[in-house]
């Protein structure tokens, strides 16, 4: 343990506490106040849209908030187009998630612990992806697609694969991200001694590796199925119609034919997201899945 | 390490390549392009004015939103990092929550906030600040705000990891000392975290700078981005050189501004070794 000096100073403050201070706190107050606002601000939007899905008015008034009928109505009235669309988004998050591990792990074990030359340039070639705006990927994918249509006569666009590896493409940079932030304070030394106790290499990585990487790899499958669960723009270009992701569907939704259902499939949406929050809590601590999580 | 590496890498190079090849042909409209590599689209960008001032206005919501979501965000994160009791914990779930929710609806969500007969609408003018129903759709501050939206989650995140790497004790010393709050945030939390705050800010604008769907949906077809052009001359052109010309300049622009701010990082590194 190095040496801490938060501990000391701790003693000294609870001793003279409280610190001597003149008048009321204002600036305190004033911090308060300013990140109520904040948080006001950041989730104003979604508390809306979940509350004007409880109104149950008719068609051309359906949006209401605060809701002025309220009913579940609109949630009974959610049409099937939106539930594929839903069952698409979550498949291909979660194969992105899972295969973002698939490729993740290795890679970020290799980044770690591999001596090879020019690590820093095979790193930044696995964080590549998140540098390019989303956009440019869906678009490059998508000319990608073309011309090695035209070359085989296998078209991928509008196709679960072709979509599959846009959304990989993107997922896998925050597994490797989480998974090294954990293997560079890892002591490899436990590793070490497993193996010289007589366990093979793939029972020290199972008993030992794994275990300890595991916040990370949580951390980063869901970083990875949210990213590819909330996408649209490398999806837009990707999709057919018939065939479109949850977001991509609520995109067009809300451009062309808007219907209130909408707003109830976004509400069980959010619930999801809270959801998965809640069990991630319980699984790993939401502190740990964000020390993790920073890239 | 080498298979992911190899899928990777190739998904990269192959999609990269192609559409950068293809910028530098001539759109022959319908899609189809010319079979000569030229300089055309780039030197269109650059002369005409309509491109000229899309990049501008890309560069300009974008800068205001990183500046908007650091001037909301730092507080947040600040308040977050410095709390000692579990309520710390329920704040950050919904920061966490802000982000993970897909900004499709968020945005349909600001959307209802600022309908025209909406309670928002109805308060302004109820109280005379406006004379006729306020909106966000179609115009820049739409733009900014949803951007905002779109950053803000993952700003106080971001900023969150900076300000808990910076000792505790280090404020209380200075407040020991006699700093007042105000001051002690001025000469002890805002050097210290100005390394943090400006590779933070630079991330920030980069992501803004490639948002597509809440500049789309908020710009309500009148305010082009370039992601928003880039994702109409595909599908409503079929202008795919020119789209790749846009994406390029796009690509590079934001690559230039990480490079600046790697630099900027190791700057900071190597000053924060003199001083400790």
């Amino acid at each position: 343990m190095s040496y801490s000096p938060t501990n000391a100073t701790d003693l000294v403050q609870r001793r003279n506490s409280p610190p001597p201070r003149m008048g009321f706190p204002w600036g305190r107050l004033f911090h308060y106040v300013y990140c109520s606002l904040s948080y006001i601000f950041l989730l104003a939007p979604m508390v809306v849209v979940v509350g004007a899905s409880l109104h149950g008015g008719e068609f051309y008034t359906a949006i209401r908030f605060p809701p002025v009928e309220p009913s579940l109505r609109w949630y009974g009235e959610i049409p099937s187009s939106q539930f594929e669309a839903l069952g698409l988004s979550f498949l291909l998050a979660g194969g992105a998630a899972l295969g973002a591990c698939v490729i993740g792990i290795p890679a970020a074990l290799g980044i770690v612990r591999a001596r090879l030359p020019g690590r820093t340039f095979i790193s930044s070639v696995f964080r590549a992806p998140l540098q390019i705006p989303s956009i440019v990927t869906g678009i490059a994918f998508l000319q990608l697609y073309y011309l090695f249509g035209d070359a085989t006569g296998l078209y991928f666009q509008g196709t679960f694969l072709g979509l599959y590896l846009g959304h990989l493409f993107v997922a896998t940079p925050y597994v490797i991200g989480t998974v090294t932030a954990i293997l560079q304070r890892f002591d490899s030394r436990l590793e070490e001694a497993a193996l010289s106790l007589g366990a093979s290499r793939w029972s020290t990585f199972r008993r030992v590796t794994l275990p300890v990487i595991m916040p990370g790899v949580y951390a980063g499958a869901l970083y990875a199925f949210m990213v590819s669960f909330g996408d649209v723009p490398i999806s837009i270009f990707l999709t057919a119609p018939g065939f479109v992701t949850y977001p991509v569907e609520l995109f067009y939704g809300m451009e062309n034919d808007f219907n209130p259902s909408i707003l109830a499939s976004a509400s069980l949406v959010i619930f999801f997201c809270l959801l998965v929050l809640l069990g991630m809590q319980k699984l790993v601590g939401l502190d740990n899945l964000l020390r993790s999580g920073s890239r | 390490m080498l298979p992911s590496f190899i899928v990777i890498g190739i998904l990269i190079v192959a999609s990269q390549y192609v559409f950068l090849k293809g910028s530098f042909y001539k759109d022959l409209g319908l899609g189809r392009i010319g079979d000569t590599a030229v300089l055309d689209n780039y030197i269109r960008f650059f002369t005409d004015p309509f491109y000229l001032r899309t990049l501008w206005i890309t560069i300009k919501t974008s800068a205001l939103a990183a500046f908007f979501t650091l001037l909301l965000g730092f507080p947040v994160a600040y308040l977050i990092a410095r709390m000692r009791s579990r309520w710390s914990m329920l704040l950050l779930a919904g920061i966490v929550v802000a982000t993970f929710v897909t900004i499709v609806i968020k945005v349909f969500g600001l959307i209802i906030i600022f309908a025209a007969d909406g309670w928002v609408n109805k308060m302004l003018l109820g109280l005379h600040i406006v004379d006729r129903p306020y909106t966000i759709i179609g115009n820049q501050v739409g733009v900014v705000v949803g951007l905002m939206h779109f950053t803000l989650g993952f700003g106080v995140l971001l900023l969150y990891s900076v300000i808990q790497t910076i000792p505790r004790s280090l404020e209380e010393a200075a407040q020991i000392h006699g700093a007042s709050r105000f001051r002690m945030h001025l000469r002890v939390l805002l050097p210290l975290s100005l390394p943090g705050i400006t590779v933070g800010s630079l991330m920030i604008f980069n992501m803004c700078m490639g948002a597509f769907t809440s500049a789309a949906l908020l710009g309500g077809g009148r305010v082009f981005t370039l992601p928003v052009l880039i994702q109409r001359t595909v599908m409503m052109e079929v202008k795919y050189s020119m789209a790749g010309t846009l994406s390029a300049i796009l690509l590079i622009t934001v690559l230039l501004i990480n490079l600046l701010s790697v630099f900027l990082l190791r700057r900071f590194r190597t000053a924060r070794l003199v001083v400790t």
